[in-house]
């Protein structure tokens, strides 16, 4: 006979790390097993982040196949990934060498390939929420769509400075909108979301939601 | 133990033992109700069509991590999947689930593991269902968008924590003409889902995705208890409106910052 004690001693094992680092928040006494058990978690927090390279590694190479639309991306996604881990080796290997500057050229890659392709990227983002805000209107036409609509529209006029147009009565509606109702809808919502994640934290808490295979 | 950490004990025990009440209440009822959300009535029908039609199904996770405050939404993104996945067993193509985060990868593959083994299907490999397809908000966004404009991917859900970059993922999915819920904790990124995607999921309603999807009676307890404290703070803050009225302002402001 199999006897499954993977699934109970994993559910009792993050159950009771669970407790702990929870009263650790009220509890004074178990401060120190809290942060013991916090520093533990952010170390495996860094190990996974390996494995998930290469896990995007291996599915991947997996993509690369001519039969795949996409492979080509796979195929530069890899490459990329190889040749920035190969620089990154280099840059450790140089960094105990007497004399030069560290991380040169992985410093190189973040500020000419990553940067730019990343604010560019941000730049083409203001283009979809135009294209987004453009086809609100066309898709919902309800109440509440309406309001949100105009009531951006209202936002954007009292942030706008332009030299012709300054009209005083827009930056007092803006005022009004953000100070009132837009700040008491944020806290309600809040609030909602507060109690929210205090529901799935004791859910997985007391076991009756395991997101870690138990 | 200081003031606060005495009040909020009893917030967090009280709210686990009104679950535990409402969870043994609950459990011996058949009939459930619950308030109409629409987006999680289309998102069952989403993955009806897509068992029917073989398509695929495709959860992103966001890229919040699992030891911070952002970890919530992603974790009810989790058991939103694992439902998924259990109903949406019988189509062609297992679900598909994306993630910015490493942890939440191998989170996200265990849980298809899970559910899987539950329902007495072996799947045996699951590593390209959970993927982490990338680490910046950006590569990220880029990476899902593979995803989801596949040409076998006919519904999308969204849940877990998100920036401004989930715009890029909501207007793929209405130019796909894909259905896409999408829903966080993230206020401003809340904004930007209300504009673009096919339905929204609002404040609290994210984290009642569970109960709707039928994960169990302590999803359904846990919103009724949600509900209580719903009114109890309703009560608190027109409690503390009537007392900062007749002068009691300072008293209030020394129980909110905890000093006795």
């Amino acid at each position: 006979m199999k006897l499954k004690f993977r699934a109970p001693i994993a559910t009792a094992i993050a159950m009771a790390v669970g407790i702990v680092v929870l009263l650790g928040y009220f509890v004074p006494a178990a401060k120190p097993l809290h942060f013991l058990f916090l520093r533990i978690g952010m170390v495996l927090a860094a190990v996974t982040l390996l494995v998930g390279v290469f896990n995007l590694l291996f599915v991947h190479i997996r993509k690369m196949s001519p039969k795949d639309s996409n492979g080509v991306y796979s195929f530069i996604l890899v490459l990329a990934l190889l040749i920035t881990l190969g620089v990154g080796i280099f840059d450790i290997y140089k960094s105990y060498q007497p004399g030069t500057s560290s991380f040169e050229w992985s410093n190189w890659i973040f500020t000419y390939i990553q940067l730019p392709i990343e604010t560019s990227l941000f730049a083409v983002m203001t283009v979809s929420l135009t294209y987004a805000a453009a086809h609100l209107l066309r898709r919902k036409q309800d109440f509440l769509t309406i309001s949100f609509f105009f009531v951006v529209l209202l936002i954007f006029l009292g942030t706008l400075s332009l030299p012709i147009i300054d009209v005083p009565v827009f930056e007092d509606i803006y005022s009004w909108i953000i100070s009132v109702p837009a700040l008491g809808g944020a806290r309600g919502l809040l609030l909602g979301i507060a109690l929210g994640t205090i529901a799935t934290g004791l859910r997985i808490l007391t076991g009756s939601d395991r997101p870690y295979g138990g | 133990m200081t003031v606060t950490g005495l009040v909020g004990l009893i917030i967090v025990g009280s709210f686990l033992g009104m679950m535990i009440i409402f969870n043994v209440v609950k459990s011996g009822s058949t009939e459930v109700k619950l308030r109409p959300i629409p987006a999680y009535t289309k998102i069952k029908r989403a993955i009806g069509l897509a068992v029917e039609d073989g398509s695929q199904l495709h959860v992103s996770l966001g890229r919040g991590g699992v030891t911070n405050s952002q970890s919530a939404s992603a974790f009810v993104g989790l058991s939103m999947m694992e439902q998924i996945v259990r109903i949406a067993s019988s189509g062609d193509h297992p679900p598909v689930a994306t993630t910015g985060n490493a942890a939440l990868a191998i989170l996200a593959q265990d849980t298809i593991r899970g559910a899987y083994k539950a329902i007495n299907l072996e799947e045996s490999d699951t590593s390209a269902a959970g993927e982490l397809v990338g680490l910046t908000p950006f590569s990220y966004a880029v990476g899902t968008l593979s995803t989801m404009q596949g040409g076998e991917v006919s519904a999308s859900l969204l849940a877990g924590w998100y920036g401004s970059e989930i715009t890029w993922l909501t207007t793929a999915g209405e130019r796909t003409n894909n259905f896409t819920l999408a829903g966080t904790a993230h206020l401003p990124a809340q904004a930007i889902m209300y504009a673009a995607a096919s339905e929204t999921l609002i404040g609290e309603e994210l984290f009642a995705g569970g109960a709707y999807l039928g994960a169990g009676s302590m999803h359904e307890a846990s919103l009724s208890t949600q509900d209580v404290f719903r009114w109890v703070i309703v009560g608190g803050i027109l409690m503390g409106i009537i007392l900062k009225f007749v002068g009691f302002g300072p008293l209030i402001q020394d129980l909110l910052a905890g000093t006795p």
